[in-house]
């Protein structure tokens, strides 16, 4: 799979790149730049752009920008987003505008190099990964009245998860629980929440985020 | 310098005279007739002569002889209306009424020649009238039987008219200004001087001379030839040319005055003017009466006639003085008004304008740093030059001028009044340049505080950016490194478990490090914020909170200082309300209304939030103080609420 790295940090780009063709991903270009990467972009087609949102020159969300940019003109690259921070609403704008094989992750999960790696396959394949703090940031937000109370510790976890943009399949890889629990779990997450489930996986996690964010 | 104005000019050193007594020496007035291109040239002293700075003790010796001077004149006065009402009535079959209405015109003179003289020793006029007042009395003594004393006074009592002549002429100032004037004085005290010797001359035992309406005793010791018709012919003469010609120029010079005089100084002159148009005018009509058979005018009517426009004009006078003193009253309420209101360069115009009755007067106000006058709108101004319809008073204050006041000429007549308001304008002028000077060290004050603000609220971004950018990258480049090695090993069947260990021990330790700098960063400014906005801020903050916070946030983006004050206001608010407050519920509102950015942090908990030394709270409140803004504690038995005020103009 062609991958294309934009990072303005020669070293920690070069880790990524690293931990990528590592793990059998091809690894066409490295840039440090929101233009580079444009560039590069067209140049090599790549199927998955992974962007840090801050980049030079003005180092606030130049690499946002320009995955926007990718989007709209190649809308089959996969996008996965790194920051340094993390900010739920934000994940979600840009998530809404392009539900399909979107990222967002803070910058440390590529410690979890498996993990990291998951995420890119499932971005890349058109799915979506969103950051745990995220989805932790939403779910520890307390409410007068809160529906979220009446979920099991084990029903919170799952609810995590699909936000994260895992599959139910996905889930049961993590969780280690057969299918069929999962799917029941789900179902019953989501007539506590009163949440319409649909098939698709990324509208499922847009409804979750929306649910979890209002 | 033109040429024509180095009469007026005085040496460019010359000092400002000063204006001294109860006003102290704080105060100088230096009225200008030209108008300097700067300030400290061609300067022209005040036309009165002021007492000089420890003269009290001569000024108080004066005053004490004149005050002997006039009670020895009022004994005069009435030692000689008594005289002059008896000799009429006995010697002359005058009416008793007509007599004593006489020396009531006489002692009215005298009265108001006196006030003049002890209100204004100075001017002139006050003397002149007084005399004028005696003569008038003194001049019925021609009625005496005695040849000596009809001598006299027939040759002398004349005179009185001359000088009431002489008195018009020199009002308001005692001086007679101009050629034309002088020459008319001249002219009418030898008319009446000459005119009376050649008569007496000439006036023997045959003589038919008429005095009032009898004919004049015959006692005349000066008599060289018994001439009757003579006599009468040069009576006659006398009354056309002063009564008649010259008395018609007095008209003529005064019509002149009122017409070139400006609107204050007419409607100072007008009353007085008027007395003396009536009396001169009374005068013209002596001719007809001399000269016409069967005139309208009958002999008593011409008689009250000049016997009321008499008494008019030294209540004219009076009448102006009292004006004069009226309008210095108008100045102590000037004071008490620029007391009581601050002054702005309009009302400080109005007030003063009202205060010394001169509409068109104009407050100037000098500028210093640019060496110039302006006007109360602002306008850049030059001090007259025409020192005829507009004259100026300069206001100093330790020997720079404060400003100056623009007024109508007339004013230089009364320099007390002019003084007392130039000292009310002077105090409200340095009262306001003091308080401007105030404001502008405060507002400097102010944008030092608030540069000192958003230069720390900079210093915490750069800061928070170079840990993102930098350390944090770095840390976690080398975490990527240490956890490739790690894998690489753990694929070696002959790796060591402890170097395994140790490195993911290593990952771990760089990762939390990582975290940390990241909590740091965001204690220092959130990326967020400067991101995304307030609202997105206030959000992430919310979603770390243990206690449920209600948001209404303006969701548009307002100036980096704005929002990075709402936020740490919010912040350390909140960090209280989950410290202290056990609240259950708390809300976090910010409105944009114009200018004002307003967050207000309220919660359900027990209260007894206060700002104090070193307290988060007493740190958020001089934040808000340095942009200008306030912060505001509500903290009871019901809950906390903070209110913050932050001014959010680009």
């Amino acid at each position: 799979m062609r991958v294309v790295v934009a990072d303005d940090s020669p070293l920690l780009r070069e880790g990524v790149a690293h931990v990528l063709a590592e793990n059998g991903f091809e690894v066409v270009a490295q840039v440090g730049d929101a233009t580079a990467l444009l560039h590069a972009v067209e140049r090599s087609q790549p199927e998955l752009a992974i962007v840090d949102v801050r980049m030079p020159p003005t180092q606030t969300d130049e690499g946002a920008r320009a995955a926007v940019e990718i989007r709209s003109r190649y809308p089959d690259v996969g996008l996965l987003l790194l920051s340094q921070v993390i900010e739920a609403q934000y994940a979600l704008t840009l998530l809404s505008e392009h539900p399909h094989g979107f990222g967002y992750l803070l910058k440390d999960r590529v410690l979890a190099i498996d993990e990291f790696i998951q995420s890119v396959n499932r971005v890349a394949a058109g799915g979506t990964a969103i950051d745990p703090d995220v989805v932790s940031q939403l779910l520890g937000r307390r409410r007068a009245q809160d529906p979220l109370d009446e979920l099991t510790p084990r029903e919170r976890e799952i609810l995590a998860l699909m936000a994260e943009g895992r599959s139910n399949h996905g889930i049961c890889q993590k969780l280690f629980l057969s299918p069929k629990t999962v799917e029941s779990h789900v179902h019953n997450i989501f007539a506590k929440l009163g949440i319409t489930a649909t098939g698709d996986d990324h509208r499922r996690v847009l409804a979750v985020l929306t649910y979890l964010r209002a | 310098m033109r040429a024509g104005d180095e009469g007026n000019a005085l040496p460019a050193h010359s000092p400002p005279r000063r204006i001294q007594g109860a006003l102290g020496p704080l105060l100088r007035v230096v009225p200008l007739f030209t108008a300097p291109r700067l300030w400290d040239h061609r300067l022209m002293p005040l036309s009165v002569a002021l007492p000089e700075p420890g003269a009290e003790e001569v000024v108080a010796r004066a005053g004490a002889r004149r005050r002997a001077s006039v009670l020895l004149v009022s004994a005069v006065a009435v030692g000689l209306g008594i005289a002059a009402y008896h000799v009429q009535v006995q010697n002359a079959p005058q009416h008793r009424s007509w007599a004593a209405a006489w020396v009531a015109v006489s002692w009215t003179f005298v009265i108001a020649g006196v006030i003049a003289w002890l209100r204004r020793p100075a001017n002139r006029l006050g003397p002149l009238m007084l005399v004028a007042g005696l003569a008038l009395a003194a001049r019925q003594l021609r009625y005496s039987h005695e040849a000596v004393v009809f001598t006299i006074f027939f040759l002398l009592g004349d005179l009185a008219f001359a000088l009431v002549g002489h008195s018009i002429l020199a009002y308001p100032s005692g001086r007679v200004t101009g050629r034309r004037s002088r020459l008319l004085v001249k002219a009418g005290y030898t008319t009446m001087i000459v005119f009376p010797l050649a008569i007496l001359m000439l006036h023997g035992e045959r003589s038919e001379l008429r005095g009032i309406n009898y004919l004049l005793p015959t006692r005349s010791l000066l008599v060289v030839s018994d001439q009757p018709h003579a006599a009468v012919l040069l009576q006659k003469a006398q009354v056309v040319i002063f009564y008649g010609l010259l008395a018609s120029l007095v008209l003529v010079v005064i019509g002149l005055r009122l017409w070139r005089a400006t609107p204050r100084a007419r409607r100072m002159l007008a009353p007085l003017l008027l007395a003396a148009v009536a009396l001169v005018v009374r005068a013209l009509f002596e001719n007809v009466h001399m000269f016409v058979a069967n005139s309208p005018f009958t002999f008593p009517a011409l008689f009250w006639w000049q016997i009321a426009a008499g008494l008019a004009l030294p209540l004219a006078f009076l009448a102006w003085m009292l004006r004069a003193r009226l309008a210095r009253a108008n100045v102590g309420e000037l004071v008490v008004e620029l007391d009581r209101e601050p002054a702005t360069p309009q009302t400080l115009r109005d007030a003063l304008a009202r205060a010394l009755g001169d509409p068109g007067l104009e407050l100037y106000f000098w500028l210093p740093e640019r060496g110039e006058f302006v006007d109360s709108a602002g306008a850049v101004a030059s001090l007259p030059v025409d020192d005829r319809a507009r004259a100026a008073t300069v206001l100093e204050h330790e020997g720079e001028p404060l400003g100056a006041i623009v007024h109508d000429p007339s004013l230089l007549e009364e320099p007390k009044l002019i003084a007392a308001a130039g000292a009310a304008a002077r105090l409200a002028l340095e009262n306001a340049r003091l308080h401007a000077q105030t404001r502008a060290q405060l507002q400097q004050v102010r944008d030092s505080r608030r540069r000192i603000a958003s230069a720390a609220d900079d210093e915490r971004r750069r800061i928070e950016r170079n840990l993102h950018d930098g350390a944090q990258n770095r840390l976690l480049a080398l975490a990527l490194q240490l956890s490739a090695a790690q894998r690489r090993l753990g694929g070696d069947a002959q790796a060591d478990p402890e170097v395994d260990q140790l490195l993911a021990a290593s990952v771990e330790e760089l990762q939390s490090t990582v975290e940390e700098l990241r909590t740091l960063a965001r204690g220092l400014h959130p990326t967020v914020l400067t991101e995304y906005g307030l609202a997105a801020a206030l959000e992430a903050l919310t979603q770390r909170s243990s206690v449920p916070v209600e948001l209404d946030v303006y969701g548009g983006r307002l100036p980096a200082h704005a929002e990075g004050t709402a936020y740490f206001v919010a912040a350390e608010a909140l960090n209280n309300v989950i410290k202290h407050s056990h609240a259950q519920n708390a809300s976090i509102t910010v409105r944009h209304e114009g200018e004002w950015l307003s967050v207000e942090i309220a919660d359900d908990g027990e209260g007894g939030a206060r700002a104090g030394e070193s307290s988060g709270l007493q740190g958020i409140a001089d934040r808000v103080e340095a942009l200008g803004g306030r912060l505001e504690i509500q903290s009871g038995g019901s809950g906390t609420c903070i209110k913050a005020e932050i001014p959010c103009a680009s």
